[in-house]
């Protein structure tokens, strides 16, 4: 059995189901995202964790034992809230010490620890400040040394980074997974941003309404979508609607796809944009090569690469991504595009 | 600057309004506190400080102080027991009846006080609803006496100034984030404790303000006192009035009067300094 | 031809008969100040309303208004621009009215009824407005809950009525009347000493349940709160009848005190002709036996032929007469502070 465990959690709401039948196995030591869009359930999962919000089924098991109806106050799980919820009343010392002070630690210990929470943080010297004379960054790492402090079961991270400026999320971003790493600490992290999913976290959980639509490495997620879901959330796609042959096998603009076809029903391929590549037309695929021919739309220049936009006979179009030092063929011209067959998914048309 | 006089000529009216219904008014309550009264309680146009020794030299002037005091201290407290739960319940609620039930919570500010007054006769009287009720039971059997007395005037006070202070402290509870008792709980402190390192703490402003809203409003009511004290219960607010229209010794009651305005503004002043500490 | 033999003749009468030159001569319009309530409906039925109809040029507005000490406040505050032209009140008020130049002084010569008036009512407001009513202090008592039925003021003390009693303290004129009717009973004179009568008011302190009856006594026994209570006869003889019997009024045989209404002409009155008409007519015989009849105030226009079953409901009965205290109210009045400082130190402080 995992460190932590949830099983068949489920939330109802008066109209609507938040999660739904939700399981995860977390490793002690191991950092999970719960990636998705908004109101796919990920906080709420994330709530009930922290017995903030209880669940309506399902059970949450912390080491071996049951937790799901657990007050909030003894689960000893530290979360970083989204608005950091800082004590305005309180100074910074006293912020990070709060639950020390509610565990009845000794005050000569709790301000070590205090101290040590700051210095791990990058905060020395600001303990006496009161948390509105804090910059945003400063009061995200309060927030968070208040929720490492008391050696928490599981850190609970509910979008942590959003609230930050671009710059400042990156430099976070890496500072959180170094803590993280180094005290060994069981994490979970919400996200809506796949870029702090794929870089902070050992696992990733893509969510869809209430469900885990997918788990596993970020490499995974990004080269095995399992859903049509997980893969045009995560990353850019090209996802357009194949026909069959005569003989059964998928086509593509007219042309033979090199791809196993799920037997039955309408499907939609899938490649990433920056898998395909532009070749003059008339150039003959290679061995395990996909290739479709088109005409150049147009291209958009995006900074670190160019996006070509080519449509095919039907109308159809593609993105293909281009390195940003390279010449896109002009606009109207008739090219090739081609990618390994190996890069292809196909997945089962859905009913919208 | 070239739009200040523009502004000052939008101000004119209700300037005036003011100095004629407040200002003027009030100005006229100080001259008359100057007269003096004769022997036979005619009122005598002077300049003199006659009537404000006569005032300060008599005990009762400050036994009525302290009962104002201490009547709106017990009142308030009182209401502001009754109305803090009240208010944080309101301002938590996410139900769909949240604005009805606020409504009903303030209701009682749309009665008037006098019929208030008589609805707690009814209730409170010897052979009010309690009484009657305690006696069916043969929990008493003498009726208790809860009105004519300070505890009817501090219970018909407290209820009628408690509309005032939900709205107050529900205007008061803007740093009040549900979010900052979660982190509290998840912190690993159970529900009274957050509630006093958190929740109060962060309601102090809202209480401050509804506390002084309700003491003003309590050392200025004097239906109430009037009607559920029985006679028993003499506070600067009766005191103003039964000289006023009982003994027609205006100069009197006007000096009353301007003391316990004057009273009013410093316990004011006093309640800005400590709420303004509490911001900080 | 007709027509002017019959002008001449209306001259010669009107010239024979002045009342009716002045009836007719007398135009404009006054305004009355005086109690509201069952007062004013009784005083328009039986004063003013038969006065219009013998001054049919005059148009009386009755202005209601609170109490006496509001009354004349109210001309006080319109002191340089009248409003009211005669105002009825009690005499502790309309004294302070009279010396502070409210009030203008009214002869005989100007209203005739003067002269017909008891000289105790006549001398009560000096060369000013006289009295226009008697009223004397009773007590009121539920018939059906006290019994046997009060019969004496000292039957207040009796302990069956512990709890049920409802007085009105002083400034109140009923608690300084009171005071005075409790000294005579204890075999003193309020104009030496009190102290008797507060050392027993001090032992019925603990058996009063309102010092302050909100709206009055009466009401308070109708609607079963109280038992006794002080009360004005008038009132209490109308309610009385109203309750058929419930309410009992008691002159009480160790004496009573009278209460005074004065007509006051308002000094600066812009009709003062048809104000002075109107008090000589209020004084006159007609209207005095009219009102009284009609609410038992007592006459102070001693040729008023009243009926005696009415007579016999006031004070005015020779008998009754003799039971009252000869109280100058101008001597009450410069107590009026003292006795009220003894009441609430002594006397309430007893009833907490």
């Amino acid at each position: 059995m995992a460190y932590l465990e949830l099983s068949g959690l489920t939330k109802r709401y008066r109209d609507s189901v938040a999660v739904d039948g939700l399981s995860l196995s977390v490793e002690r030591g191991e950092s999970v995202a719960l990636l998705g869009p908004s109101g796919c359930g990920k906080t709420t999962t994330l709530r009930m964790l922290a017995g903030l919000v209880e669940p309506n089924e399902g059970v949450i098991a912390l080491d071996g034992a049951e937790i799901t109806r657990t007050a909030a106050h003894r689960r000893n799980m530290g979360y970083v809230f989204q608005s950091y919820a800082l004590f305005p009343h309180l100074d910074v010392a006293r912020n990070i010490g709060f639950g020390l002070e509610e565990r009845g630690v000794a005050r000569a210990e709790r301000e070590q620890r205090v101290e040590d929470a700051l210095q791990l943080v990058r905060l020395q010297g600001l303990g006496h400040r009161r948390p509105r004379e804090l910059s945003g960054g400063q009061q995200q790492r309060v927030a968070l040394a208040r929720a490492l402090v008391i050696r928490p079961s599981v850190l609970l991270l509910d979008e942590s980074l959003s609230n930050l400026d671009a710059k400042l999320r990156d430099a976070m971003r890496h500072e959180i997974r170094e803590i993280q790493r180094s005290l060994a600490i069981t994490t979970l992290f919400v996200t809506h941003d796949q870029v702090e999913a794929l870089t902070m976290c050992d696992r990733i959980a893509v969510m869809n309404r209430g469900r885990i639509a997918q788990i596993g490495s970020a490499t995974d997620i990004y080269e095995r979508p399992a859903t049509r879901f997980v893969a045009t959330f995560v990353g850019r796609a090209n996802m357009l609607p194949a026909e069959r042959g005569a003989d059964g096998r998928l086509t593509l603009w007219g042309e033979a796809l090199p791809a196993a076809a799920p037997s039955g029903g309408e499907v939609d391929v899938f490649v990433r944009p920056q898998r395909l590549k532009l070749a003059p037309a008339g150039e003959p695929a290679g061995a395990d090569m996909a290739r479709v021919s088109g005409h150049v739309l147009n291209s958009v220049f995006v900074g670190d690469h160019i996006e070509v936009i080519v449509a095919g006979p039907g109308g159809q179009r593609l993105t293909v991504e281009i390195q940003s030092g390279d010449a896109p063929p002009p606009d109207g011209a008739e090219v090739a595009v081609m990618w390994r067959a190996q890069d292809t998914l196909v997945f089962p048309r859905e009913a919208a | 600057m070239t739009r200040q006089p523009r502004l000052a000529w939008l101000l004119a009216p209700a300037t005036l309004f003011l100095v004629l219904v407040y200002v003027w008014p009030t100005l006229g309550l100080f001259r008359i506190a100057f007269n003096e009264v004769g022997p036979t309680g005619a009122m005598i146009e002077a300049w003199s400080l006659a009537t404000w020794r006569h005032v300060f030299a008599d005990s009762f002037t400050f036994e009525l102080t302290l009962n104002s005091i201490w009547l709106s201290l017990t009142s308030t407290f009182l209401a502001l027991l009754l109305s803090y739960p009240v208010s944080l319940f309101l301002f938590r609620t996410e139900s769909r009846f949240r604005s009805l039930l606020a409504v009903i919570a303030i209701m009682p500010m749309l009665v008037s006080s006098v019929v208030r007054v008589f609805g707690w006769l009814a209730i409170l009287g010897d052979r009010g609803l309690i009484n009657s009720l305690l006696q069916s039971l043969g929990v008493i059997s003498a009726p208790v006496r809860m009105v004519y007395n300070w505890t009817g005037v501090t219970i018909g006070l407290a209820e009628s100034i408690m509309p005032y202070m939900i709205l107050a402290l529900l205007a008061g509870f803007g740093r009040l984030d549900r979010t900052l008792e979660e982190a509290a709980r998840s912190l690993g402190a159970p529900p009274w404790r957050t509630f006093l390192r958190v929740t109060l703490p962060l309601s102090l402003p809202a209480i401050a303000l509804a506390f002084g809203l309700g003491f003003i409003l309590s050392m200025s009511a004097y239906i109430t006192p009037k009607l559920l004290g029985g006679g028993r219960v003499f506070v600067l607010a009766t005191e103003i009035f039964e000289q006023a229209t009982t003994n027609t010794n205006w100069p009197v009651a006007a000096v009353l009067a301007v003391y316990t305005l004057a009273l009013l503004l410093g316990l004011l002043a006093l309640s800005n300094l400590f709420s303004r500490r509490l911001q900080t | 031809m007709r027509t002017r033999r019959v002008v001449i003749q209306a001259g010669l009468a009107a010239l024979a008969a002045p009342s009716v030159l002045r009836a007719q001569t007398i135009s404009g319009s006054i305004t009355l100040m005086a109690y509201a309530g069952i007062f004013q409906d009784n005083y328009t039925r039986t004063v003013v309303e038969p006065f219009q109809r013998a001054f049919p040029n005059v148009k009386v507005n009755y202005a209601p208004g609170g109490t006496s000490a509001q009354m004349v406040g109210n001309i006080r505050a319109q002191k340089a621009d009248p409003q009211v032209d005669v105002a009825i009140m009690d005499v502790t008020t309309s004294t302070i009215g009279n010396v502070e130049g409210l009030f203008d002084k009214i002869t005989a010569a100007e209203a005739p009824s003067l002269d017909e008036l008891y000289a105790d009512a006549r001398q009560v407001g000096g060369d000013f407005g006289p009295a226009v009513t008697f009223d004397h202090l009773v007590l009121v008592y539920d018939t059906q809950a006290v019994k046997p039925p009060i019969a004496r003021l000292a039957d207040l003390w009796r302990p069956d009525l512990k709890g049920a009693i409802a007085l009105a303290a002083p400034p109140n004129i009923q608690g300084l009347a009171l005071t005075a009717m409790v000294a005579k009973m204890e075999g003193g004179d309020y104009k030496q000493s009190i102290d008797p009568a507060i050392k027993k008011l001090r032992e019925l302190a603990p058996s009063v349940q309102t010092f302050e009856p909100n709206p009055d006594g009466y009401s308070l026994i109708v609607n079963g709160v109280v038992k006794v209570a002080t009360g004005w006869n008038a009132r209490a003889q109308l309610f009385s009848d109203e309750t058929k019997g419930k309410i009992g009024v008691l002159l009480p045989p160790e004496g009573s005190v009278f209460q005074i209404n004065t007509i006051n002409l308002t000094a600066g009155s812009k009709n003062r002709a048809a104000a002075v008409a109107f008090i000589n007519y209020a004084l006159s015989q007609a209207a005095q036996k009219a009102f009284t009849e009609r609410m038992f105030y007592a006459p102070t226009n001693g040729k008023a032929a009243i009926d005696p079953a009415a007579i016999a409901r006031t004070a005015a009965g020779a008998e009754s007469r003799n039971r009252m205290i000869p109280l100058n109210w101008n001597d009450i009045i410069k107590v009026r502070d003292q006795w009220n400082n003894r009441w609430r130190r002594e006397v309430i402080a007893a009833g907490r």
